[in-house]
């Protein structure tokens, strides 16, 4: 950009002052607030003035069940972005490349739309569409693909189609993106020079949409890891996950430092996601 | 801009409104209503501002997070009245200004609420924690045993209300526990039984999911939440409850005044609304959740009290065992049991 | 592209929309449920629940509450995530990437835990929960949105037209207000559109954070302990209309100032 312009050099102060109130605001509102989590977090409850321990750590990793919260949130996380993923990717290169320009904007838009129903109702509407006699298992029952209704929710596999319809939407949104701002000709000319689709696909028009996948994957694996809506409705009681511990410890026990240190582990976890992600994501601004 | 906007949000705090008298009630969901306190905002001028909790626990997170004061009137689990009323919470309650004698002398607890001869409470509303099944499937007598529960033929059918206190507790009424007798060792006797009630379970989970689950079909039977039928009968008529032959549990709910409140006037009034027939008959029939009048004067219609069963009140509770006080460590170990059996 | 891919292509996207619209079509369909359960079978339709819920006191002031704070909070996450991505664009590379992660942050960090910290740490400066309080972690949260979606429309040309305007003597702010900001107005609407459809449904971060005056989804869900009824369909439709209307008007408003 403008780095290079003299002017620019003389700006750097001023770009500071443009920075720095958001930064105040985050250090504020943010990087206190996790600082005083991590501090409560150090004392045992009702000890909020002895000396600091890691009993709250040493209790989150020597129990087996909040530790398997913990890589039960991992595993769930996993399986329904890889299902997402290319469930998104396939949305998101259809609408670039087999629909009408004009219909474009439009099926997107649709796409997105129950985006903004409310989560929490829309998550309690799962209930009745996917129960023993919802729709869905009527219809299956009907067309006699099974004879017992599939145990669509208080399952694991409740949990995923719930998740998975979730981040359809947002993944498929981020690779849109990009996708669409791959030049039409460049993929022509490498089909004039007679490589076959595949090959189109995987040298062409994959890596440049690196960042939307990127940005997706980013975006869904932090709203998979830290819910608590859907694993409460829709798992009946068999998918028990890091953030339902912490709802569990804070409700019912008033155990806020060990809810603060659960919530310390899962925000590192986090954290790790975006080191992890931090390069494609700033690739897809260059 | 900035400015502005952050001048707007400082009037946003500051937009608390001090005009009329008003009480601030932390209380249950069934206390949502605004047509609860219609009444006594007419008569009295006083407003009542409630925001609810659900668990006790987080009532206390928000206390702590509160200013002495901030808080008249807590409506709080009767197993919790004792122990937050020896930790010096509550003022003393003359009871000559209660209509005690209009309570159903089996929901009275007074072991609960009276701590050396003073009054901390009044208990308001209770129901029980058995079971409300589908007579079409499980016959219309309602002579349930918790064996039962574990039957071949209710596999997959059985919805487990997530809450650990009255399951482990009825669990150990099973095994000829009582209720009050329950301790940490008796955690043991009935661990095998709890993981069984999960390899039996449909769903275990809060009080939407497991009642959307019996009235969609997907489970015969719920254990935790009972009367709460009463509620939906109208449209499911063949939905039922029942309290199983062990004896089951009953849960109550209590109103206390805080020590701190400034206006303990205007506090005592509500509490008396609350207790007057009027009150307590529009509670029991709270949106939130039905539940029965601890008054048996409160002025219900007779298909309400025929829905609720009123005219059995006072054997199902000589049937039914209240919750036992709250006991910290007991309560963190059921936790830890809990989580294990979530986990599963 | 064959034909055949192409149809088949076109039929996939008609079975995901398919399924997008599943559960949003149920929810509505029940809405004009006339029982009381939103359970099949359907016997409305009937206006009913809607009745209910437009004279339902609390609904509505849930309702006008939320769209003050998510106004206020998507006005200044917009704000400061405008400035700060202006600030960023003419940076050093060095210090970029290190203000670009920093503004991430807050992304990586879910709900749960920034409205449990906020409550402690306000908690600890004897500050009680309000709607202020939700504001500011609204705020907290819809920034590296607001922030990345408007530096990534930060492009070079605005950096000329701006130095163009002060080689015209215009100064900083001039051209900052003058130029700048007409150059970005639809990254800023857009962000200001995203930001505030986020705030408008966020559930735990309100909960954790306010006393008697509750946003839309808190009241929601105190209503859905209640158990499932139609009433909460009728009011779910209803905010997904208010969202729709909303969203539509920035995404034409956003259109009109591309064409002008």
């Amino acid at each position: 950009m403008g780095a290079a312009r003299p002017r620019a050099i003389v700006q750097v102060p001023q770009g500071w002052g443009y920075v720095a109130p958001a930064l105040g605001f985050l250090a504020l509102f943010f990087v206190a607030p996790l600082i005083a989590m991590v501090w409560r977090s150090l004392h045992l409850k009702g000890a909020e003035n002895a000396g600091l321990t890691f009993d709250n750590y040493e209790r989150f990793f020597t129990d087996a069940s909040l530790w398997g919260a913990l890589s039960n949130s991992l595993e769930l996380t996993v399986v329904s972005v890889a299902i997402a993923l290319p469930l998104s990717y396939a949305m998101a290169a259809s609408i670039v490349f087999a629909v009408p320009r004009r219909l474009q904007v439009i099926i997107l838009l649709l796409t997105i739309l129950p985006f903004w129903t409310s989560y929490v109702v829309r998550t309690y509407a799962w209930l009745i569409v996917l129960g023993d006699r919802g729709l869905v298992n009527t219809v299956l029952i009907a067309l006699g693909l099974t004879d017992e209704p599939l145990a669509l929710v208080n399952s694991r596999t409740g949990v995923v189609i719930v998740f998975v319809h979730y981040f359809l939407m947002i993944m498929t949104l981020a690779i849109y993106v990009s996708l669409s701002r791959i030049p039409a000709n460049l993929i022509k000319a490498a089909a004039d020079l007679g490589a076959p689709v595949w090959r189109v696909f995987l040298e062409v028009v994959l890596p440049l949409s690196a960042p939307g996948v990127a940005t997706g994957v980013f975006l869904t694996v932090v709203l998979a890891v830290g819910d608590y809506v859907t694993p409460q409705i829709i798992g009946g009681g068999r998918e028990f996950t890091l953030p339902q511990a912490i709802m569990l410890y804070l409700g019912r026990l008033a155990d806020t430092p060990l809810a603060a240190a659960m919530s310390f582990v899962l925000t590192l976890i986090a954290l790790g996601a975006v080191l992890a992600f931090s390069p494609w994501l700033k690739a897809g601004r260059s | 801009m900035i400015r502005m906007t952050l001048v707007s949000v400082a009037t946003l705090t500051l937009a608390v409104p001090a005009l009329a008298e008003e009480v601030n009630l932390l209380a249950w969901c069934d206390h949502d209503d605004p047509a609860l306190f219609a009444p006594f905002t007419e008569a009295t001028g006083i407003s009542v501002n409630v925001k609810s909790y659900e668990l006790t626990g987080a009532a206390i997170s928000i206390l702590e997070q509160s200013r002495p004061g901030d808080w008249d009137v807590f409506m709080v689990d009767t197993a919790d009245v004792r122990r937050l009323a020896e930790e010096g919470m509550f003022a003393p309650l003359d009871p000559a200004t209660l209509p005690l004698g209009d309570l159903f002398p089996g929901a009275l607890l007074d072991s609960h609420h009276v701590i050396d001869g003073v009054r901390y409470g009044i208990p308001e509303k209770f129901g029980f924690n058995t079971i409300a099944y589908d007579s079409r499937v499980l016959g219309k007598d309602g002579k349930i045993s918790m064996r039962e529960l574990f039957d071949a033929k209710l596999k997959g059918r059985v919805a487990v209300y997530d809450y650990y206190w009255p399951i482990i507790l009825q669990l150990g009424q099973m095994h000829g526990i009582e209720p009050a007798d329950f301790g940490i060792d008796d955690l043991a006797t009935i661990r095998d039984d709890l993981f069984a009630l999960k390899a039996q379970a449909k769903i275990v989970g809060d009080l939407v999911s497991t009642q959307t689950a019996v009235n969609a079909g997907d489970s015969d039977l719920v254990i935790g939440q009972a009367e709460w039928v009463a509620a939906v009968k109208h449209d499911l008529p063949y939905l039922n409850w029942t309290i199983q032959d062990e004896g089951g549990i009953w849960w109550s709910e209590s109103l206390a005044l805080f020590k701190d409140s400034t206006k303990p006037e205007a506090g005592l009034k509500l509490i008396q609304y609350l207790m007057s027939p009027e009150g307590q008959a529009r509670l029991a029939t709270a949106s939130c959740y039905w539940g029965f009048p601890a008054s048996a004067a409160a002025t219900l219609d007779d298909t309400q009290k025929a829905n609720l069963r009123f005219a059995e009140v006072d054997s199902m509770l000589a049937k039914a065992r209240p919750f036992p006080p709250y006991d910290e460590v007991l309560d963190a170990a059921m936790v830890a049991l809990w989580t294990e059996f979530l986990a599963r | 592209m064959t034909q055949v891919m192409r149809r088949v292509a076109q039929g996939y996207v008609a079975i995901v929309v398919g399924f997008i619209f599943l559960p949003v079509a149920v929810l509505v369909l029940f809405s004009f449920q006339a029982g009381r359960l939103p359970l099949p079978p359907f016997n409305g339709p009937s206006l009913h629940w809607y009745g209910a819920v437009l004279s339902d006191r609390g609904m509505m002031t849930a309702l006008a509450t939320s769209l003050v704070v998510g106004a206020m909070a998507s006005a200044v996450a917009t704000v400061l995530g405008f400035l700060a991505a202006y600030g960023v664009a003419r940076h050093s590379i060095a210090w970029r990437g290190g203000i670009e992660f920093a503004m991430l942050v807050p992304a990586s960090v879910s709900y749960l835990i920034v409205g449990l910290g906020l409550s402690v740490f306000l908690n600890g400066l004897g500050i009680r929960p309000s709607l202020a309080a939700v504001t500011i972690g609204h705020a907290v949260v819809t920034l590296p949105i607001t922030f990345s979606l408007i530096l990534s429309q930060m492009e070079p040309a605005h950096v000329q037209a701006e130095n163009a305007a002060r080689d015209l003597s215009a100064s900083d702010l001039e051209a900052l207000l003058l130029v700048t900001v007409p150059l970005m107005m639809p990254a800023i609407l857009a962000a200001f559109g995203i930001a505030f459809s986020l705030s408008w449904d966020e559930f735990i971060i309100a909960f954790l954070l306010t006393r008697f005056e509750v946003t839309l989804p808190v009241e929601i869900w105190t209503s859905l302990r209640s158990g499932l009824s139609p009433f909460i369909n009728a009011a779910g439709t209803l905010i997904f209309l208010i969202s729709l209307v909303i969203f539509l008007a920035f995404v034409f408003g956003l259109r009109r100032r591309a064409r002008s």
